[in-house]
C-alpha cells in the first residue's frame, strides 16, 4: 500500500473560514412543494427534501430515475454504512465539494466515525495516524486514485483486492464514482447546506 | 395510448403572447407576453408521434394561435395526421385576414372561439373593449366559409349568470350557426391571472382530466397545467420536460394516471 497523498485539499480551503455553505445562493432555482411536479411529488411528501432533490425536480423525469439510484447506492446495502461514508467523504474532500464534505461530515459522525478520522478523511489530519484497520486504508487509497486521472496504480488495486471481494469491490468503486457525480453536481450548482447540517458542524466544531 | 383514463386528445400551446389580455387568463397572456413558441415543424411532429402511440385528436391553444403567421397552414398539416381543434379570440378574422382561412374548410379543423356572454358589456369587461362585436362580426363569416365553429364559454362561478342569460347566449349562438353540441361552458379556473384577481374555482390534479399537454417548456397533465403568474410558470403539473419523443412523456402520464386512486373522476366538469 502507497502512503496517502499529502495534497488533500482540507475543507478549511472549501469556505469561508469559520463559515458554511449555508448561505449560497444556488444557480438554478430549487423547486419547492407548492410548485413540485407531479413525478417529484412523494419526495416531497416527508417534507423538505433537500437541495439535490428540489434541483432534480427541475426536469422530473430525470429525478424519477436519478433518485431511485442514488438511494439505492447511497444508501443501506452489503458494505457496512462506516465504509460507505468513508468512501463519500473521502472522495467528497479530494474532488473539493464543499455542499458534500459538509453533509456526510454529519452523516460520517452519525454511522460512528470519530472527529479524528472524519478530520483525517478531510485532509487536515495524516490518514494512516487516524485508520488502523489495512482495509480501511486501501479503501481511503482507492477513493484518493479515484478522483485522479489515468489509470490506478498496481499498488493501489492489490491493497483493496487483499481486503475486499469482487461484489465488494464493485460497489465501492461505484459509490465512489457516484460521490464523483454528486460533487461535480453539487458543486457545479452550488447547492446550499441545510441549516440542520450548518448548526452540526458548529456544535462539533466540524464547520 | 391504451390507457383508457388518460384523454385521447394531445394539446399543444402554439405561443403564449395574444392580442388581449383577459382577467382571467390563465397563462397571463398579453401583446407584450414572451412567445415561448413550439415551432410548426414541432407541432407536426407531436402530432406524428401522437397517432403512432394511439392518441385520437389534436387541440392547439394558445396565446392566441392566429397571431402566427403560419397558423392556418400548420393546422391544415396537423389535421393531415389527427383532427384538430384550435382555440381562438376570433378578433383577427376581419374580411382581408379570414381568407387566409380558407383552407381550413377543406381539413378536419374546428375553430373554438370565446364568447363568454349573451351581451357586450359583461363580456367586454372581462375580456376587451369591442370583443364581443368583433366575435359576432366573425363567426358568421367563418360559418359561411365551411369552416367548423365551436363556441366556447368560459363562465366566472360569482358572476350573476342566471337562466334567462344563458338562454338568450345559446339563442345567440344559434342564430350565428352554431349548435348546442358546439358549444361548451366551463367555469374560470383559479390559477395564472385569474388566481391574481382571486377569480374562478380552485382546481386540484384531481379535478382535470389528464389530457397530454405539450408546450415549449415541457409536457403537463392538462392544458390547465402550464399556467402563468407573475411572469413564472408553474410547475405543479408538470409530467416531463422531454416532449419529444413524445412516448416520454405519454408514458410518465399513464403512470401517475394509474398511480391515481379510484374514483378521481373529474368533479369540476373543466373540459
Amino acid at each position: 500500500m502507497t502512503d496517502p497523498p499529502t495534497t488533500v485539499t482540507p475543507i478549511g480551503h472549501l469556505a469561508e473560514a469559520g463559515a458554511t455553505g449555508r448561505h449560497r445562493r444556488p444557480l438554478v432555482a430549487l423547486v419547492d412543494a407548492d410548485q413540485a411536479p407531479l413525478l417529484a411529488r412523494p419526495y416531497f411528501a416527508g417534507g423538505d427534501p433537500g437541495p439535490i432533490i428540489a434541483a432534480l425536480a427541475q426536469v422530473p423525469e430525470m429525478l424519477e430515475a436519478t433518485a431511485p439510484f442514488l438511494g439505492r447506492v447511497l444508501g443501506p446495502s452489503c458494505l457496512p454504512a462506516r465504509i460507505k461514508e468513508i468512501v463519500i467523504l473521502r472522495t467528497s474532500a479530494r474532488a473539493s465539494c464543499r455542499y458534500c464534505v459538509e453533509a456526510h461530515t454529519v452523516v460520517a459522525r452519525d454511522v460512528g466515525l470519530s472527529v479524528a478520522e472524519v478530520r483525517a478523511l478531510r485532509g487536515e489530519l495524516d490518514a494512516p495516524s487516524a485508520f488502523a484497520d489495512p482495509a480501511e486504508r486501501a479503501v481511503i487509497d482507492w477513493c484518493d486514485a479515484l478522483v485522479g486521472t489515468g489509470p490506478v496504480g498496481e499498488d493501489v488495486k492489490a491493497s483493496l483486492r487483499g481486503a475486499f471481494a469482487d461484489h465488494e469491490v464493485v460497489e465501492l468503486t461505484l459509490l465512489g464514482a457516484t460521490t464523483l457525480l454528486l460533487n461535480r453536481f453539487c458543486t457545479a450548482l452550488d447547492l446550499p447546506t441545510s441549516p440542520e447540517v450548518a448548526a452540526r458542524l458548529v456544535a462539533e466544531g466540524l464547520s | 395510448m391504451s390507457e383508457h383514463t388518460v384523454g385521447g386528445r394531445v394539446w399543444m400551446y402554439s405561443n403564449y403572447h395574444c392580442n388581449m389580455a383577459c382577467t382571467y387568463c390563465l397563462t397571463d397572456s398579453a401583446p407584450s407576453s414572451p412567445r415561448r413558441a413550439l415551432s410548426s415543424q414541432a407541432m407536426v411532429t407531436v402530432a406524428r408521434q401522437a397517432a403512432e402511440l394511439g392518441f385520437s385528436s389534436l387541440g392547439v391553444t394558445g396565446g392566441e394561435p392566429f397571431l402566427r403567421a403560419d397558423m392556418a397552414e400548420t393546422l391544415v398539416a396537423l389535421a393531415a395526421v389527427l383532427p384538430t381543434l384550435v382555440l381562438s379570440n376570433a378578433t383577427l378574422f376581419g374580411p382581408e385576414r379570414v381568407e387566409r382561412l380558407r383552407p381550413l374548410a377543406d381539413a378536419d379543423v374546428a375553430v373554438q372561439i370565446s364568447l363568454d356572454r349573451a351581451e357586450a358589456a359583461p363580456n367586454d369587461e372581462l375580456r376587451a373593449p369591442g370583443n364581443h362585436a368583433r366575435v359576432i362580426d366573425a363567426i358568421p363569416r367563418l360559418v359561411g366559409m365551411g369552416i367548423r365553429v365551436r363556441i366556447g364559454t368560459t363562465l366566472d362561478p360569482d358572476a350573476d349568470v342566471d337562466d334567462d342569460e344563458r338562454s338568450r347566449l345559446c339563442t345567440l349562438h344559434r342564430d350565428l350557426g352554431v349548435s348546442d353540441d358546439d358549444h361548451v361552458v366551463r367555469p374560470v379556473v383559479r390559477r395564472g391571472r385569474a388566481a391574481a384577481a382571486d377569480m374562478g374555482v380552485r382546481a386540484t390534479v384531481a379535478d382535470l382530466p389528464p389530457e397530454l399537454t405539450i408546450t415549449a417548456d415541457g409536457a403537463f397533465w392538462s392544458p390547465f397545467g402550464p399556467t402563468i403568474r407573475d411572469g413564472r410558470l408553474d410547475t405543479d403539473l408538470l409530467v416531463t420536460r422531454t416532449t419529444d419523443p413524445l412516448h416520454i412523456p405519454a408514458g410518465a402520464l399513464a403512470r401517475l394516471v394509474d398511480g391515481q386512486p379510484p374514483g378521481d373522476d373529474a368533479q369540476l366538469g373543466i373540459r
